[in-house]
């Protein structure tokens, strides 16, 4: 397959009263076409930031891309003019995001909101782009589409209006969808529908996705690829049964014990992370991860440990990954 | 629609009825009375009380509550002077007493026109002047630009008319001489209805005299009042804007927007305006019902004969009719102000619903 984005050692801060937050510290990765990939870490690690840093949808100021260059189409989307990223936000590489409640624009229709990228991007006039609405409305599963389109957001629930946004980033046939969270805010059953549903038009569409999350659980259903996230970088890349079966970094490793598993039974102890991630104003100077970690060593506080191949599939930023390796096979490759 | 308006003025009933109550009370336990000087001397007490009696404020006070409300012939039977109020409740605000011979109403009937003239084409200048420089400032937020907007803003908050008529009529009226220097003039658009009342020797009736003909004398009268308003309206509708706006423009589904590939000024205003407006219509009604029934700086400074002088005026008058005529005045157009706020917040916000 052919690659379709190439990110190179991307860096975005903000610059606030309290200082410098380093948000993404230099995050490098590639997506083929068509493939699914996830991004996984807790709350507050950089996952949204890295993304919309690729559309340049960081708020500017206080926000800025610092260093880093992204590949896609032959073009660094960050050199890009203004007028030509614009081109590609919507129509190449569409986005939907956490909460469908305060996405969508609460004072306009639904085929507003829904129409208004096709007729900026494929040409179309008000007439084509309601029908190709109504179409698409049906293809996420809203009935009622034609009735609905004249509706406010405030008439959908969760769910539907989740399925608006999804109707709304594949309506320019984007190359690629990226997935800010689009199930936390939503409860169980409607999350399952959800990812059904993308799946299901993945299958249709062909596009790529990047999907964000902070629940392992979720990821193992869609995607191929994982990519773990912590404190702005990338400490391990893996697909997605070698993240699941051979864990190499003990951040990977504690959230994976941290999530409840259907296979494990209702009474199978859930044993979150311990500690808080650092100060993103004030970095740490060894591995980020080290004061909660299980395997540390001294080496840890001194030297962030870069990322390294492992196998031609599997990456990992770690000092002690062998150690964790060696403890896995030891228990017979169980984690729990 | 029409049930919320038939609902709202229901509702303003009790409201305008306990306005009415409080004011009498109040107005009446201010000591001194409406006849105790006459221009400078005080008149002899045998005048005063023939005074009082004449306009029954001997009486106690329930029975001239009660003929005040609902009219001499119900609470007062056998009152042959002539004089017989109608009541407030059938729209008769009763005589002057200041004013000898003219009524609350004919006080209203000439005086309200030209506030609500003055007061309209400020609000129009305000909001006109106002919205765009908040919405400026907002998108040029922490720009020289924005910093320029704010100060003006600033400024036109805080000096106040008092300062800023005066240098107006001293600069473009007396030094250059662009505009008169004060009054107000204004004919009715309809000046062949009016002269049939003129003719007849009545009262012209209020809605012939609030639309203007719309000549250049009345707008270069009009000038430099309608500026000094207009522009301390804007100062505050704009501050309000450009805060709300920024607020706004910091929602998901403003980045939602942003990321379908909009231009920044679809964005702002398919996305951003609408929403924003919200907080400054709840400004703009309080402030659209102070305006349209006089202001009194710049009636004084100008010297239009508007009706602002009559609210402050009947006070130290004891003028006890005008001022619970001003007074009830008031609340009624707090009342459409506010009722028209909420038709706005329909039409702006579909989540709101009138019901
Ligand atoms: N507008 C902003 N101003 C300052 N800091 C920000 C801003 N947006 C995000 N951040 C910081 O960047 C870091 C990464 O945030 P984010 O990418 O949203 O995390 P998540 O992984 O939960 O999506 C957080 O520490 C957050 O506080
Ligand atoms: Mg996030």
């Amino acid at each position: 397959m052919a690659t379709l984005l190439e990110v190179k050692g991307l860096e975005t801060q903000f610059f606030t009263q309290d200082g410098v937050v380093h948000a993404v510290n230099g995050i490098s990765y590639t997506l083929d076409e068509g493939e699914t990939l996830a991004i996984v870490g807790e709350s507050g690690c950089g996952k949204s930031v890295g993304v919309m840093s690729l559309i340049r949808l960081i708020p500017i100021p206080p926000g800025k891309v610092v260093a880093g260059e992204v590949w896609f189409d032959g073009k660094d989307l960050l050199k890009l003019s203004d007028d030509e990223i614009r081109q590609v936000r919507g129509n190449r590489i569409a986005m939907i995001f956490q909460d469908p409640m305060t996405s969508l624009n609460p004072v306009l229709t639904i085929g507003k909101q829904l129409t208004e990228a096709m007729q900026l991007h494929l040409g179309m006039d008000k007439e084509q782009a309601r029908k190709r609405a109504v179409e698409l409305l049906e293809l996420v599963g809203i009935p009622g589409a034609d009735k609905r389109l004249d509706e406010y957001p405030h008439q959908f629930s969760g769910g539907m209006r989740q399925r608006v946004m999804i109707a709304m980033g594949l309506s320019c046939n984007p190359q690629l969808l990226i997935a800010d969270e689009p199930t936390t805010a939503l409860d169980v059953t409607i999350q399952a529908q959800i990812v059904d549903l993308v799946k299901e038009l993945k299958e249709k569409i062909g596009m790529a996705i990047i999907w964000i999350t902070h629940d392992l659980g979720v990821v193992a259903g869609i995607a191929e690829r994982v990519i773990v996230m912590y404190a702005g970088l990338i400490v391990e890349e893996a697909e997605v049964h070698d993240l699941y079966g051979k864990p190499l970094h003990p951040y990977t490793l504690g959230l994976l014990k941290s999530m409840p598993r259907l296979d494990l039974g209702k009474d199978a102890k859930l044993i979150p992370i311990e500690g808080l991630p650092p100060d993103l104003v004030d970095f740490p100077e060894g591995c980020p991860f080290a004061a909660r970690c299980k395997y540390r060593v001294d080496r840890c506080f001194t030297e962030n440990p870069p990322i390294e191949y492992v196998t031609p599939t599997h990456r990992v930023a770690c000092w002690r990954w062998e150690a964790v390796h060696e403890e896995l096979k030891a228990n017979g490759g169980s984690h729990d | 629609m029409l049930q919320f308006i038939v609902r709202r003025i229901l509702w303003a009933i009790p409201v305008l009825l306990a306005v009415t109550f409080f004011t009498f009370a109040l107005v009446r336990a201010i000591p001194g009375g409406p006849f105790d000087f006459a221009g400078d001397r005080s008149l002899p007490p045998s005048v005063v009380a023939n005074l009082e009696a004449k306009y029954h404020l001997s009486d106690p006070l329930w029975q001239q509550f009660c003929s005040y409300l609902i009219g001499d012939t119900v609470c007062r039977p056998g009152d042959d002077s002539g004089r017989a109020s109608k009541g407030v409740l059938l729209g008769d605000l009763g005589p002057s007493f200041r004013y000898r011979g003219r009524t609350v109403n004919d006080i209203i009937a000439t005086a309200l026109p030209i506030s609500f003239q003055l007061g309209m084409m400020a609000m129009m200048l305000g909001i006109g002047i106002g919205i765009p420089f908040g919405v400026l400032a907002a998108l040029k937020h922490n720009t020289w630009i924005d910093y320029s907007a704010t100060l003006v803003a600033i400024l036109g908050v805080s000096v106040s008319n008092v300062v800023l008529g005066p240098v107006l009529i001293w600069f473009f009226a007396l030094k250059l001489g662009w505009f008169p220097v004060a009054t107000w003039a204004a004919e009715p658009l309809f000046s062949g209805i009016a002269d049939k009342y003129i003719a007849a020797s009545e009262q012209i009736p209020m809605w012939v005299n609030i639309i203007p003909k719309p000549t250049v004398d009345f707008f270069m009268h009009a000038a430099l009042p309608v500026f000094a308003l207009g522009t301390a309206l804007s100062a505050t509708i704009a501050r309000m804007t450009r805060g709300s706006l920024l607020q706004v423009i910091r929602e998901d589904y403003i980045r939602t927007a942003r990321s379908k590939g909009l231009r920044e000024r679809a964005v702002v205003v398919r996305h951003a305006l609408k929403n924003s407006l919200i907080p400054v219509v709840t400004i703009l009604g309080p402030m659209f019902a102070g305006v349209l029934t006089g202001t009194f700086v710049i009636e004084l400074i100008f010297a239009i004969p508007g009706l602002g002088r009559h609210f402050v005026n009947s006070i130290g008058n004891r003028d006890y009719p005008v001022v619970l005529g001003t007074t009830l005045l008031y609340g009624v157009a707090i009342v459409i102000a506010n009722m028209l706020v909420d038709i706005t917040y329909a039409w702006l916000d579909p989540r709101v619903r009138l019901e």
